[in-house]
């Protein structure tokens, strides 16, 4: 038996490469992406990702923080969005013919914590490449992530936000090609005959 | 002599009219505008995105121009719903309950909450400020009286 007394296998087991037989994989080593003179492993490790339940924390904390905001808020003359462009962009739709003053109010707001979300789930993204610098396929990570901004997918395309390396490690390297599959055979068209079409532009007798 | 008169004034004042001018420079001019409306101004977007980062964390700009769009298409998609609400219930004016009520709708729960209860405060503020506006209009009519 290859197992000893506890039931686990023996380290003569542990230790095989269950690879080794198919010369066609890729060797096991974790691939490796350069950010600047630095080499570094892109598999998690305890230091290099914050954990998931972190950044669910974190939008939990930033929801509370929103209401507890709204509440104490006594000045609402302020705003950090402009209501005139706001309204202009609700008036874009033809459906819409008059907008209340208060709606353009409410969106400003509405879309203040809109790009906050929105900026907190794409920080996570570049936390987690390691980076200091938010970029667009943070954001197109973020969207891809988040089904309710499922409606932005026209705007920044899935495949921006995914590296080339990780669409690779959805296809099983290991799996022969289907050998038994039979296809359907090449059905190629009758030829048409008939008199040749008489050329427009020649204008002959 | 009177159009010279005219020609002189708008010169004056600032005025620069090209009538030569092709009508689709024009509209291509409008065109332009039309595409900057679209958006919400650059430094706002970038500024309250900056709100919720850390210190040492930098924005580039593609990001910033990418959230802009974002951001464009979230008030044209909550307008919609909004919008469509209205045509149904055949009304013309799109208000703010119309918007929670779209935001809940298309899974913005998180949203909805706070901002009904950010109109609320903001109905009240617009009814005091409208009472204010009242008393201030009645001493004002009182004194006129009194005169």
């Amino acid at each position: 038996m290859d197992q000893n007394q506890h039931g686990q296998p023996t380290q003569e087991a542990v230790g095989k490469n269950q690879y080794q037989s198919n010369p066609m994989m890729a060797p096991t080593n974790p691939p490796s992406e350069t950010i600047g003179p630095y080499v570094t492993s892109s598999f998690p490790r305890e230091k290099q990702h914050a954990p998931q339940d972190i950044y669910q924390e974190q939008l939990n904390n930033f929801w509370a923080k929103q209401c507890q905001e709204i509440e104490e808020t006594t000045d609402l003359r302020t705003h950090s969005l402009p209501y005139a462009r706001i309204k202009k962009i609700m008036k874009a739709d033809r459906d819409v013919r008059m907008v209340s003053a208060e709606a353009p109010v409410l969106f400003a707001k509405a879309c203040e914590m809109f790009i906050m979300e929105l900026t907190m789930k794409a920080w996570a993204n570049a936390e987690d490449h390691r980076r200091r610098i938010l970029q667009k396929s943070d954001i197109a990570s973020a969207i891809s992530k988040t089904d309710v901004f499922d409606f932005l997918e026209d705007i920044v395309p899935r495949d921006v936000g995914i590296p080339r390396s990780s669409i690779a490690q959805n296809f099983d390297l290991s799996m022969p090609p289907h050998q038994n599959v039979t296809y359907p055979p090449y059905y190629v068209p009758a030829m048409v005959t008939g008199r040749p079409i008489p050329d427009q532009n020649h204008h002959g007798p | 002599m009177g159009d010279n008169n005219i020609g002189k004034v708008l010169e004056r004042e600032g005025f620069k009219y090209n009538f030569t001018a092709a009508a689709s420079d024009t509209s291509a001019q409008d065109e332009v505008i039309k595409e900057q409306d679209r958006l919400l101004p650059i430094a706002n977007v970038g500024r309250i995105m900056k709100q919720i980062l850390p210190p040492n964390a930098k924005i580039s700009k593609e990001a910033k121009e990418t959230m802009q769009e974002c951001v464009s298409e979230f008030i044209s998609f909550v307008t919609g719903e909004a919008s469509d609400k209205c045509h149904k219930e055949k009304r013309k004016t799109v208000n703010g309950d119309d918007i929670c009520w779209a935001l809940a709708t298309l899974g913005f729960d998180d949203y909805s909450e706070p901002l009904k209860r950010y109109l609320h405060k903001y109905r009240e503020f617009e009814g005091e400020r409208a009472n204010q506006n009242k008393g201030n209009n009645n001493t004002y009519e009182n004194n006129i009286a009194n005169i």
